[in-house]
């Protein structure tokens, strides 16, 4: 059985994943607020939400891939959304709901395969979880329900396209150079 | 008020207002975010920039739901801004009177979170200012080697968890030579007080929002 | 006084078969200042931290059957990173942080806390934020928690490594305090220069062995260390600059590292900075590869640093790290020297050139081997190859010989004459070590005092 503790050395590990992954995507920031007035006009406003997904979803999956036990998925996004909560984010306190539902929507697909997988299958099935959780938390929080059954549809599937993409096929290039390095010890299939 | 109340207050009113769609709460509570955000006195800077960046989102909601979903709901459209403002104004009101070590304090003594969840998540806070050079530092290294990293590249996210892990090392160890031992009980040198008064304060500021959901329009 | 600390059959390694430190027998007196010197991966840190109880729980094993007189709780660690010891925002916060660990109870901390301050002369720093203080400061609130902690053994890695004079002189006076008082005190430092006057016991560590010096042996050698080696020079007015300062200044946070009025460094020759450790020579040639903001004007080919592109100056500029492995992008050698072969400009490198240079560096052969795996020396022969081949104008070197043998020092030497001769790079080396430096470089700059003077002399012939 594989280890499920976590140790000093783990948990500053976990939040420092966190951090530095909002450290490199804080260009997504940019991103985010620039796809937003774009999109705006066309009344597509809402889909730079989604459109990043992918990228503010990443450490969870990585941490995942990285430490593979349970909870490691969560306590990648929510203790990087804890740090994040103090370094000057706009969001403040608000950050830990999203990092909430960020980090059980990023665990689902490890939880789905056992805690026994971490593979693309599971990092796939990770992908897909992560896109409905998080979706239905923006159904109630960011008024998706309210829209058209076609924007919802475009919605989700901008939203899956964005985090299959950073979410699970960059975390799969990143994992798969940690495990040439040997970093990631063995990948257990 | 305690530093843990406040926060578990802060983050149960922001999951009701997800659910709920009254937008005179909402502006109610923007209000007294507002207030306790201007008790803090912030900079024109910080408030200028905690007032326009969530323009963005809140705009680009209410445009959506106004201007382009079938039913013009313009209603809702001013709900769905107001809930932005609701997150971003309470949430900081938490994080600008709450110092970092103050609240982990707290929730090491009134909540039972284990040290090492609360001090590990700090020694990680505190290291940004070398997380960000490290990132400029691998970037550096790529453009002399004729690379461009940016961040869809997995060598940089490569390179920065390879510092990460060894930080990661040395602080631990670090923090083991200043005495840390995991799940070992430690002394308190200031202790966070959490009295009948914080407690009656917190529940009613909790019963006033329901009675606001239940009674306001 | 306690009986003197004894090591027996200490057998400690990360690899299997390859042990990193291998003592048959020693034996440590306490009560007095011990220095653990040796070059880089002889084991001194290695045994720093089998003493403080971190190794092997952090990683590697012990042999079976070693035996040691000491135990963990005994021991306070000072570690050489002076930024990443702190758990903590301030001094304050990680002394009462490390008291709260000891179970110090509250009504105790502050005074304490007070005490501890004192001790290590930082009162005045106590709420200031850690990340913002330099080196030396950081290292003295490092020395608080230490004193706070009031163990018997002070156990310091390589303390003094970015630390100027005056802090490196503030700390070893607190350290004879403790001494004094009855502690035993040990530091590793690869470097012995200046450790003369406190006449410290020597504890010599060389391929894993240690073993303790006679008297006359340890002052033998703390004196060779204070001995000054002189470095013929001509003046960087005798060539055509390449890279030219005006006013500039440098900061570490408040603390002043640099007011240089004017600089010239010579084009296509190789220049010398040395100065005392912590004075701000790495943070000049981080500025060079803007990777630190200066003050003041930097030109090279007529136009200030800023307004080159960052991936033009990327190609203009190469910068070879302090950190071997902050230098690599990939995985193995191989992959390493493909990129650096597909994007290098160094004209020198053929195929056959670049084989018979892993030949000479004794890098052929390792190209299927992971690069963070290598040895330090290995890393950073590799690290200084992959460079020379990108075959930037300006090359900056930043302690590129630290802990490689003589044999390597002078393979590496010969390689970056033989690309000089080939396509010839203006060269800005830092480097503690000089043995060999000799007749090599051209030019040569002494910091002191936040300046740089150019020791070069008419009358030599270089």
């Amino acid at each position: 059985m594989h280890t499920t503790r976590y140790h000093l050395k783990d948990i500053i590990l976990l939040a420092l994943i966190g951090i530095i992954f909002g450290v490199i995507y804080y260009a997504g920031d940019f991103l985010y607020n620039g796809f937003t007035i774009l999109l705006t006009p066309f009344g597509l406003g809402p889909m730079a939400n989604d459109l990043t997904m992918g990228l503010w979803c990443m450490a969870g999956p990585l941490a995942a891939m990285l430490l593979q036990r349970p909870g490691a998925a969560f306590f990648g996004e929510f203790l990087g959304a804890a740090g994040e909560m103090f370094l000057g984010g706009q969001w403040g306190a608000a950050n830990l709901i999203s990092g909430f539902v960020q980090g059980i929507a990023t665990e689902l697909g490890f939880t789905f395969t056992g805690y026994r997988r971490y593979n693309w299958f599971s990092l796939t099935l990770t992908t897909l979880t992560a896109t409905l959780v998080t979706f239905g938390w923006d159904w109630f929080r960011n008024g998706y329900a309210h829209f058209s059954g076609q924007l919802d549809l475009l919605l989700l599937g901008a939203r899956f396209v964005s985090i299959f993409l950073f979410s699970g096929v960059l975390v799969k290039l990143i994992s798969n150079l940690l495990v040439r390095a040997h970093v990631i010890k063995t990948v257990r299939s | 008020m305690n530093p843990s109340l406040k926060l578990f207050l802060v983050l149960i009113i922001s999951v009701e207002v997800s659910f709920t769609s009254k937008l005179t709460v909402n502006l109610l509570l923007v209000a007294a975010g507002l207030i306790l955000l201007l008790w803090t006195r912030p900079s024109g800077l910080t408030l200028t920039h905690l007032l326009l960046i969530p323009a963005i989102p809140a705009g680009a909601l209410a445009l959506t739901v106004g201007a382009f979903t079938p039913a013009h709901d313009w209603f809702f459209a001013a709900v769905l801004a107001s809930r932005v403002y609701v997150y971003v104004l309470l949430g900081s009101a938490v994080t600008r009177t709450t110092p970092p070590l103050t609240l982990a304090r707290s929730l090491e003594q009134n909540c039972h979170l284990p040290a090492k969840f609360a001090y590990g998540t700090l020694a990680a806070i505190n290291l940004l200012p070398r997380i960000i050079r490290a990132v400029k530092t691998i970037k550096a290294a790529g453009q002399m080697r004729g690379v461009t990293l940016s961040f869809w590249s997995p060598r940089l996210y490569f390179k920065a968890i390879l510092s990460a892990i060894s930080w990661a090392d040395q602080l631990a160890q670090a923090m083991e030579s200043h005495g840390f031992v995991e799940d070992q009980p430690r002394s308190q040198a200031q202790v966070i007080p959490l009295t009948g008064r914080d407690w009656a304060l917190g529940a009613s500021a909790l019963l006033l929002v329901q009675l606001a959901l239940v009674a306001l329009p | 006084m306690t009986q003197a600390i004894d090591l027996q059959k200490l057998t400690f390694s990360y690899q299997a078969g390859k042990p990193v430190l291998a003592i048959d027998q020693l034996t440590i007196p306490r009560g007095r200042l011990i220095l653990f010197s040796g070059p880089s991966g002889s084991g001194k840190s290695t045994l720093l931290r089998l003493l403080a109880g971190l190794l092997p729980k952090y990683g590697g094993k012990l042999a079976p059957g070693a035996r040691l007189n000491l135990t963990a709780g005994e021991c306070g660690l000072m570690f050489q990173d002076p930024g990443l010891q702190f758990a903590l925002d301030t001094p304050r916060h990680e002394l009462e942080f490390t008291l709260e660990n000891d179970r110090v109870p509250a009504g105790e901390i502050p005074a304490r806390v007070t005490t501890a301050l004192k001790a290590a002369g930082i009162e005045a720093l106590a709420d200031r934020q850690l990340a913002t203080l330099s080196g030396g400061e950081q290292q003295r609130a490092a020395l608080a928690v230490l004193l706070a902690l009031d163990r018997p053994l002070l156990l310091l890695d390589e303390p003094f490594a970015s630390l100027d004079v005056a802090n490196r002189h503030q700390l070893m006076a607190r350290l004879v305090d403790q001494v004094a008082a009855g502690k035993t005190v040990i530091i590793a430092d690869h470097d012995l220069a200046g450790y003369r006057q406190y006449r410290p016991l020597v504890v010599a560590f060389d391929q894993g062995s240690a073993r303790l010096l006679e008297a006359a042996a340890a002052d033998q050698r703390l004196a060779a260390a204070d001995r000054p080696v002189t470095i013929p020079a001509r003046p960087t007015a005798a060539f055509a600059p390449a890279l030219t300062g005006e006013d500039l200044r440098l900061a570490h946070g408040d603390q002043e590292l640099l007011v240089q009025p004017t600089l010239a460094l010579p084009k296509e020759r190789i220049t010398l900075l040395t100065g005392e450790s912590g004075s701000g020579k790495s943070t000049f040639l981080s500025a060079l590869a803007r990777l630190s903001p200066y003050q003041g004007q930097l030109i090279y080919a007529g136009k200030e640093l800023s307004r080159f592109s960052r991936r033009r100056w990327g190609r203009t500029v190469g910068l070879v790290f302090q950190h071997a492995s902050d230098q690599f992008l990939n995985v193995t050698v191989g992959e390493e020297l493909a990129l650096s072969q597909r994007q290098g400009r160094q004209p020198y490198f053929t195929p056959t050139k670049l084989a018979a240079a892993l030949d000479q560096l004794g890098l052929a052969g390792l190209e299927e081997r992971v690069v963070y795996s290598l040895s330090g020396g290995q890393q950073k022969k590799l690290q200084l190859l992959v460079m020379l081949m990108m075959g930037q104008p300006v090359l900056l070197l930043d302690e590129p010989f630290a802990g490689l043998d003589p044999a390597s020092v002078a393979a590496v030497k010969e390689l970056i004459n033989a690309c000089q001769a080939c396509q010839p790079a203006t060269i800005v080396l830092v480097s503690h070590q000089l043995a060999g430096l000799a007749g090599w470089v051209d030019c040569h700059l002494h910091l002191t005092q936040r300046y740089f003077t150019d020791q070069g002399r008419v009358d030599h012939e270089s």
